[in-house]
């Protein structure tokens, strides 16, 4: 199962990249696309904006605008289209300049998410590296680490143990956002970072690097569903166990638009068939690796409308 | 209206000055001797140093100059005795605790007021003796190098009295207990039919904000920021921080104005003037304190607040909007890519707005004058304009001229002296103020203080 679906998304990649008018791509491509050519003469960002938007829109793109806006101002070195130096949107884009923006508006007609095109995102104060299928943090998972934060303040450790002694544990880190971001606000913490996918791994392994952090992070390939006991020999007790597991059903997958369903790792998404696989298994594991200190909740982020499940563990 | 206000006031205050200038003799800023005397001595073959090269105003004075009016003399006299009083007050044994701290914050206020001013006439004491000695003295050789010494001595202690003249008007001018704040600036472009000039000059008034901004060593956040199509600025809000940062821009809110001729290579028909217009808002940044905001109060919409969020959708969309219900304020940010940072920005500007509205409802002259200054946002309305075609920029409140306009919008110096002269000008209208206003209130003093001396 997992095969086909690394083949599909290597495709479906490919169908992106290779998206040239005289291209040639399989019968196996998951979506047909040929691409505008690149203009003859020179254009501004802001026409090449212009340009892409109507083309997404043409071919059915989700958020057009926010698209062709976040691929051009990251090519011009900005994060935001606000953020561009002023005066370079409306200068002529060098030769150069106009093919990289052309390639990579590209890869976006195939819906690849805007994040893996330009192979970057920003998590509350990080810039991470993105790369498929490994997940994608979402907006509101940067609330999740604020409840965390707080959470850290409220309850030290009794005893006076000062940060320097605590860990925590994240299941499921993905391309590393939760446990990166707990770790720049506080200096003294360490942690553990567990995921099934070797991908998200070894994503999780640059971006603490990256910023600096990999000396307070360790991160390990486990399924937590298959391996419980080498999750619990991997560090003594942690006071804190976070995650964002995946929570949605699985009849619901197959509705999910083609950004999620063509790029991103199902694995990260699919919660079963009541959506509470993961969950479950994380709870059930808890008491074993959190210690015998403060109290026991745990905040879960579930849902369209963003409920936080406080569940008490006693 | 406050403009009438402003314009009253200052003409009232041109007639001061000038009554003033009249017996003002020499040049350079000081009194001669002769010169004290009265105006049959007058030195007119100095040269008007307020001619040459320097920026040509409409009323032009000097702090110290303010000395010399006679409802400022009265006020001093006031606060002299005021100061008298509490001194006298303090002395005695029964007076309370809390009327003692009220008594000494007054004494520390007041002394160095009162010092300045003892020290003035002990300088003009000195200069009388000195003219005494001066005409005293006969022809003799010994006599003449008497003279000499005099006459170094009289400047001395006329420039001495100078200084000291225009430090206790400074000292005088109530304050503004807003001006070391940190600022919210905002620029938003005007509207024209036709053409971009209104967004190109916001955008170059914002270059020159953040020029001033360096210039005066201040910390310049953008805090949000929207470019038009063309290439200009729609508008921008930006955090100001740093030394008194509001005492020297809170005059700069207004419209301003701007006039051009477009480029080259139009007809003769285009070459006519064009005019945009931009305005600036600033608005003090609040004590935290002052500012609460119950979470129940805000709606805040995101990506997410329009439908479907968390693990079953990607989104790039990270603009945030919150509304204050109660008010119905609003502040959004699309800054940055992150969510919770935008929420962060767009929380800041919201508070920024609040404590703008809250200080309104205290019903304070002085903000309702600020608003009043944008709300309009007519060409009747300007406090500024900026003539590239004849390169000069006029601040109409003033008067004050400036040439160079190029050098001007790089926003640093020539900025700085406009402000500075602008800031002038308010600071003697608030001395002006106050002294008119406690003038009319020492007739209703209640004879309490006059009992005090017992």
């Amino acid at each position: 199962m997992s095969v086909f679906k690394s083949v599909m998304w290597k495709r479906a990649l490919n169908a992106g990249l290779m998206c040239q008018p005289k291209g040639t791509w399989g019968v196996h491509a998951v979506r047909r696309c040929s691409a505008p050519a690149v203009p003859v003469n020179r254009i501004t960002a802001l026409q090449a904006m212009d340009i892409w938007k109507r083309h997404f829109m043409e071919r059915g793109v989700t958020e057009p605008e926010h698209s062709s806006q976040h691929i051009i101002a990251h090519l011009l070195g900005a994060k935001t289209i606000e953020s561009v130096e002023r005066g370079k949107l409306t200068e002529l884009l060098s030769p150069e300049k106009t093919e990289q923006v052309w390639k990579l508006c590209t890869r976006r007609l195939s819906r690849m998410p805007v994040q893996y095109v330009i192979e970057e995102w920003d998590f509350r104060d990080l810039t991470l590296k993105m790369r498929p299928p490994v997940f994608i943090p979402r907006p509101e998972t940067e609330e999740l680490v604020d409840l965390v934060l707080a959470d850290l303040e409220r309850f030290p450790k009794p005893g006076g143990v000062v940060d320097a002694q605590r860990s925590f544990m994240e299941v499921g880190c993905g391309s590393g956002a939760i446990s990166l971001s707990l770790l720049k606000s506080r200096p003294q913490l360490r942690a553990v970072a567990v995921d099934r996918s070797l991908d998200a791994v070894n994503l999780t392994r640059e971006n603490a690097l990256r910023l600096g952090l990999q000396d307070r992070l360790q991160v390990y390939h486990v399924d937590v569903m298959k391996d419980a006991e080498t999750v619990l020999d991997l560090c003594g007790p942690v006071s804190t166990l976070v995650s964002n597991p995946p929570y949605l059903f699985s009849e619901d997958m197959k509705s999910l638009e083609p950004e999620i369903l063509r790029f991103e790792d199902h694995a990260a998404l699919d919660g079963g068939d009541d959506g509470l696989g993961v969950i479950k298994q994380i709870l059930a594991l808890a008491p074993q690796i959190l210690s015998n200190h403060g109290p026991r909740f745990c905040i879960l982020q579930k849902d369209e409308s963003n409920e936080h499940l406080d569940m008490d563990l006693h | 209206m406050f403009v009438n206000g402003w314009c009253r006031i200052w003409t009232s205050c041109r007639r001061v000055i000038y009554s003033s200038r009249k017996r003002r003799i020499g040049g350079g800023g000081w009194r001669t001797l002769t010169g004290r005397t009265g105006p049959k001595h007058a030195n007119t073959s100095g040269a008007q140093p307020w001619s040459s090269g320097a920026p040509s105003r409409f009323c032009h004075s000097d702090f110290g100059d303010l000395y010399e009016n006679v409802s400022v003399q009265k006020y001093i006299q006031q606060l002299t005795e005021e100061h008298g009083n509490v001194r006298k007050k303090l002395q005695h044994l029964y007076v309370s605790e809390s009327e003692r701290k009220v008594l000494q914050m007054r004494h520390t206020e007041l002394l160095p007021l009162v010092t300045m001013f003892e020290r003035i006439q002990e300088a003009q004491k000195d200069l009388e003796e000195l003219s005494l000695l001066y005409n005293s003295a006969g022809s003799k050789d010994e006599d003449e190098q008497l003279m000499e010494l005099c006459k170094e001595e009289e400047m001395q202690i006329s420039s001495k009295i100078v200084d000291l003249r225009k430090d206790l008007m400074e000292a005088l001018v109530p304050q503004d207990p807003l001006d070391s704040s940190n600022i919210l600036l905002e620029v938003i472009s005007g509207r024209t039919t036709g053409g971009d000039i209104c967004q190109r000059f916001t955008s170059e008034m914002f270059e020159m904000y953040q020029g001033f901004a360096s210039y005066m060593n201040w910390d310049f956040e953008v805090l949000s920021c929207s470019d038009s199509e063309y290439s200009g600025l729609h508008h921008a809000a930006v955090k100001i921080a740093g030394e008194n940062v509001y005492r020297y821009l809170k005059h700069e809110g207004g419209t301003h104005r701007v006039q051009i001729i477009p480029e080259v290579g139009l007809s003769s028909r285009m070459q006519r003037i064009h005019t945009g217009t931009m305005t600036v808002i600033i608005l003090p940044q609040p004590v935290e304190l002052d500012v609460r905001i119950d979470p129940k109060d805000l709606r805040i919409d995101t990506f997410r607040s329009r439908g479907a969020g968390g693990q079953s959708v990607n989104t790039t969309d990270s603009a945030v909007r919150i509304v204050h219900l109660p008010t119905g304020i609003t502040a959004e940010c699309q800054q940055t890519r992150s969510q919770l940072k935008n929420r962060d920005t767009a929380m800041k500007v919201l508070k920024f707005r609040l404590y703008e509205r809250m200080m309104d409802k205290e019903n304070n002259l002085r903000h309702r004058a600020r608003k009043q200054q944008v709300g309009m946002r007519t060409q009747s309305d300007r406090i500024r304009t900026y003539n590239f075609s004849q390169d000069r920029v006029t601040d109409h409140r003033t008067g004050y001229e400036a040439r160079d306009i190029k050098a001007f919008m790089r926003g640093g110096e020539p900025l700085y002296h406009l402000v500075c002269d602008v800031l002038k000008h308010s600071e003697m209208e608030a001395l002006l103020g106050a002294v008119e206003s406690s003038s009319s209130s020492s007739s209703l003093k209640p004879p309490e203080l006059e009992q005090s001396a017992d």
